[in-house]
C-alpha cells in the first residue's frame, strides 16, 4: 500500500491545481493564505478544485468538508485528514 | 473549430421553437427540447438541418428532478458540456386566486420556478469547468414584473425567475457566463391563442402582439458574443406594455 502524501506533497499539489485552474501565483499559495480574501477563490471555484482533486486523487471527496475552510491551511488539513 | 453547443428548452413551439432556429442560424449546435410534442420538435430539428445546422432532441419534463438530471449528465458525459442554456419551457394555469386550485398553483411553480433549479444546477458546474464562458436566458414574463390578475401562481414563478437569474449572475459572472432574463409580453404563441385579443390589446401601446421571432431575436442577441457585457439584466420585450 503506497503511504500517505507529506503535507509538502500536497501543498505542491495544491498549489499547481490551483495555477491550473485559476492561474493562481504559486507563491501565493501558503498556509495562511485565505481563499476569498488573498487568493479570489470563491465558493464555486472550491467546488471545481474540489472536482479537479477528485480526478487526480480517484476518489470521492465530500463537499460538505470544505465547507468551513476558509485558508490554505484548512484546505491541507482537509486534505491529510483523508490519508 | 467545433460548433458550441447550446440547450433550448420548450423548442418544440412558439418562442422555443423560433428561437432554436434563430440560434441554429447563427451558427450554434441546438439541442432541441421537448415534453411531449415529440413530432413537433422532430420537425424543427429537420427544419434546422434543412438548412444547414444541426440539432439533436432532447425529452424530459421540467418538473421531475431526477429525470432532468439523468438526461442531462447522461448527455453532458457523451457530446460534453454546454456553451449556453435558454430556459424557455414553461405553462400557465390561470384562476382567480381564490379559486385556484392546489394542482394549478403547485403545477405551474413545480415547472417554472423549480425547473429553474432542475434544470440549471446540473450544467451549470460542466459549464464553468469547459472554461470558455457561456450565455444562459430565462425567459421570465411581464407577468412576473408587474402581475396579472387570474396568475397570481405565474406571476409569482415567473418573479421567482428573475430573482434566480440574477442572483446565479452574480455567481457566475467571473466565469464569463453571463445570466439574463428576457421579460416578454403578449406574443402571438398557442399560450395567448385564447385571449380576447382586441380588448387587452388596448393596453399596449404598440397595439399588436410580439411575434416569436422578435423575442427570439433579442435572446440570439444576448446568446451572442457581441452581449458579453450585458448581465444580471431583466430586458422587456412588450410593446411598451409597462
Amino acid at each position: 500500500m503506497p503511504s500517505a502524501p507529506t503535507r509538502e506533497e500536497l501543498h505542491a499539489e495544491l498549489a499547481a491545481a490551483l495555477q491550473e485552474l485559476f492561474e493562481t501565483e504559486p507563491a501565493a499559495v501558503v498556509e495562511t493564505a485565505r481563499l476569498y480574501e488573498d487568493l479570489d477563490i470563491d465558493s464555486i471555484d472550491t467546488m471545481d478544485l474540489l472536482l479537479r482533486l477528485r480526478q487526480s486523487r480517484g476518489r470521492h471527496i465530500e463537499p460538505e468538508l470544505f465547507r468551513d475552510t476558509r485558508t490554505v491551511g484548512g484546505v491541507l488539513d482537509v486534505l491529510q485528514a483523508l490519508d | 473549430m467545433e460548433k458550441r453547443q447550446v440547450l433550448v428548452t420548450g423548442a418544440s413551439r412558439g418562442i422555443g421553437r423560433a428561437t432554436a432556429l434563430r440560434l441554429a442560424g447563427d451558427g450554434f449546435h441546438v439541442s432541441v427540447h421537448y415534453r411531449g410534442s415529440e413530432d413537433a420538435a422532430a420537425a424543427v430539428v429537420a427544419e434546422i438541418e434543412a438548412a444547414g445546422g444541426s440539432a439533436d432532441l432532447l425529452q424530459f419534463d421540467l418538473a421531475e428532478r431526477e429525470q432532468v438530471r439523468e438526461c442531462l449528465e447522461a448527455r453532458i458525459a457523451e457530446q460534453g458540456a454546454y456553451y449556453g442554456v435558454v430556459c424557455n419551457a414553461g405553462l400557465h394555469s390561470d384562476n382567480a386566486f381564490p379559486a385556484m386550485t392546489d394542482e394549478q398553483w403547485d403545477g405551474v411553480v413545480r415547472t417554472n420556478l423549480d425547473g429553474f433549479y432542475n434544470l440549471l444546477h446540473p450544467l451549470v458546474m460542466p459549464m464553468i469547468r469547459r472554461r470558455g464562458g457561456g450565455r444562459i436566458v430565462t425567459l421570465a414574463s411581464v407577468s412576473g414584473i408587474i402581475g396579472n390578475r387570474g396568475q397570481t401562481n405565474y406571476s409569482a414563478a415567473k418573479a421567482g425567475v428573475i430573482g434566480a437569474t440574477k442572483a446565479l449572475a452574480v455567481e457566475l459572472a467571473k466565469r464569463k457566463i453571463t445570466v439574463n432574463c428576457v421579460a416578454p409580453g403578449l406574443v402571438e404563441t398557442d399560450m395567448t391563442d385564447a385571449l380576447p385579443s382586441e380588448e387587452i390589446l388596448k393596453a399596449v401601446p404598440l397595439r399588436r402582439f410580439a411575434q416569436p421571432q422578435e423575442v427570439a431575436g433579442l435572446i440570439g442577441y444576448l446568446m451572442s458574443d457581441e452581449a458579453g457585457y450585458i448581465t444580471r439584466q431583466v430586458i422587456s420585450i412588450n410593446g411598451g406594455l409597462c
